[in-house]
């Protein structure tokens, strides 16, 4: 009997087999472990990400949402309001508004790499992508720049689930208290004190004299710091194992620079850290035979609807001549990732630098450790060689 | 199933089924059609998926949101009367047939 346990650490690990086995056999899947249904086929996550009348994302969109969350972020609100907010800081976040973080993100990259001259070997999560993630949204939000390796690992801790209980456990919980404690404070200073980032920007916008919710502007906050740190450096981390998976790309990025963009766009693809997220039914559907009722949750499987054949051609196999377009890696829709083009940025020069400064880069053989969460995918350590 | 015409910069046509509710844009995407590139995924925040849409349809499509209008400033290929965002237009019923022009360039 096929299951689909988004809690087992073999999901964690590698959940593409039984992707496989979804796509095929159980498109609309429901999942007795996660008490939810599975959606894993590239065009029924697209429809059901434009269809948010029936995807609800108020409910939650975190496959285990945390306490107090659902209804007061960019995420997990729905369209009209949603559609609001999001305009307030839309337009600080194109890539065109971005172009000033291009000569920052070169030489905070510089300077952890610098670091790490003349070593053999190194973990590129801890020693490289947490501390050059960090440091970028320091200067994003204008952090204040004591605490920070406490807030990233709190960061980290917020969005893992425990995989024997199937719940936040106390520390994961714990994480995002501190995280909202964290934001609760900074929200008070900056509203006392703003500046130009991108935070103030956030907590001083109003819609049409509508201000937004002292809860919102916490919980957003909390959410963008979580996915600036955890999630953009979690995606990195995939982006290099890809690279170094695969000598032949490595070389080909390390000849022409200008295909590194060609490399993050597969990488979204192929396996993206963001692999599930969930939305709750609001009126009855039935789809590949089976019936979802109001306040069932469906999980989207991006990272499958990323290998579906459909749509990508040998999905298996890591092309960097592919260019997809159309991939879920940022998921889609009104929800679609806020911060895509500060990713591709971040990454490009991450990627260019690490390059320069360590042409010959590989990864050292190791049994990876993958991050316990039921949304994200990527390994806790990623140990490389110069 | 509603069609989609797509008319490439340099004139060449391609026509889609799309399913309802799917976007001008993903229908060229996840088709292969080129000069739609939709970096955002969707989310109205890039204006990579610019268009020119036929003037015959242009009335019957949805209003455009503030959001999209200050999107469309910022585009690459010169914003015309007739220009939107593609992953603002969900094929319809109502838009079958409906012909869409690339602009030259998205980027």
């Amino acid at each position: 009997m096929f299951r689909f346990n988004p809690y087992s650490p073999e999901i964690d690990a590698d959940p593409f087999p039984a992707y496989a086995t979804l796509r095929a056999e159980y498109p609309c899947f429901w999942s007795e472990d996660a008490e939810m249904w599975v959606l894993s086929r590239h065009k029924d996550i697209v429809m059901a990400l434009n269809d948010w009348e029936t995807f609800s994302s108020a409910k939650g969109n975190l496959v285990n949402e945390l306490p107090g969350r659902a209804g007061s972020t960019l995420g997990t609100t729905d369209p009209p309001r949603h559609d609001r907010l999001r305009a307030l800081i839309q337009k600080a976040v194109t890539k065109r508004a971005l172009a000033h973080l291009m000569a920052p993100a070169q030489s905070v990259a510089q300077k952890h790499l610098e670091a790490l001259k003349g070593r053999d070997q190194f973990d590129f999560v801890a020693e490289f992508s947490s501390k050059y993630t960090v440091d970028l949204i320091v200067y994003l939000f204008d952090l204040p720049p004591a605490d920070l390796e406490i807030v990233r690992d709190k960061a980290v801790m917020m969005v893992q689930t425990d995989p024997v209980t199937r719940q936040k456990g106390p520390e994961h919980l714990a994480a995002y208290e501190w995280m909202r404690e964290y934001a609760a404070n900074l929200v008070q200073e900056r509203k006392k004190n703003p500046g130009e980032d991108l935070l103030s920007q956030f907590i001083l916008s109003e819609i049409d004299g509508d201000k937004l919710k002292d809860e919102e502007i916490l919980l957003t906050v909390t959410t963008l710091i979580m996915a600036g740190i955890e999630s953009l450096s979690g995606f990195m981390t995939m982006l290099i194992k890809n690279i170094t998976d695969h000598p032949e790309v490595r070389e080909a990025l390390v000849a022409n620079p200008d295909l590194i963009p060609d490399a993050i766009e597969e990488s979204l693809r192929f396996n993206t850290s963001a692999q599930r997220f969930r939305r709750c039914v609001m009126k009855e559907t039935t789809l590949h035979g089976q019936t979802m009722k109001p306040g069932d949750f469906v999980i989207l499987a991006y990272g499958s609807g990323n290998r579906d054949e459909e749509v990508f051609p040998n999905a298996d196999v890591y092309d960097l001549s592919r260019k997809p377009k159309g991939h879920l890696g940022f998921g889609g829709g009104v929800h679609a990732c806020l911060g895509t083009a500060i990713a591709r940025l971040a990454c490009k020069v991450a990627v260019e630098e690490l390059l320069k400064a360590f042409p010959n880069l590989s990864k050292v053989d190791q049994e990876l450790r993958w991050m316990p969460s039921t949304n994200f995918r990527s390994p806790l350590e990623l140990q490389v060689k110069a | 199933m509603p069609t989609v015409n797509y008319v490439s910069f340099d004139g060449q046509s391609t026509q889609l089924e799309l399913a309802e509710g799917m976007t001008i844009m993903q229908g060229a995407v996840m088709n292969g059609v080129e000069g739609i590139e939709g970096e955002c995924s969707g989310s109205c925040a890039c204006a990579t998926c610019h268009c020119y849409v036929d003037d015959a349809w242009l009335a019957k499509l949805p209003e455009m949101s503030e959001n999209e209008d200050e999107m469309l400033d910022d585009t690459a290929s010169e914003r015309k009367p007739n220009s939107r965002l593609s992953c603002q237009i969900k094929a319809t019923a109502e838009l079958d047939g409906i012909v869409i022009h690339m602009p030259e360039e998205q980027e």
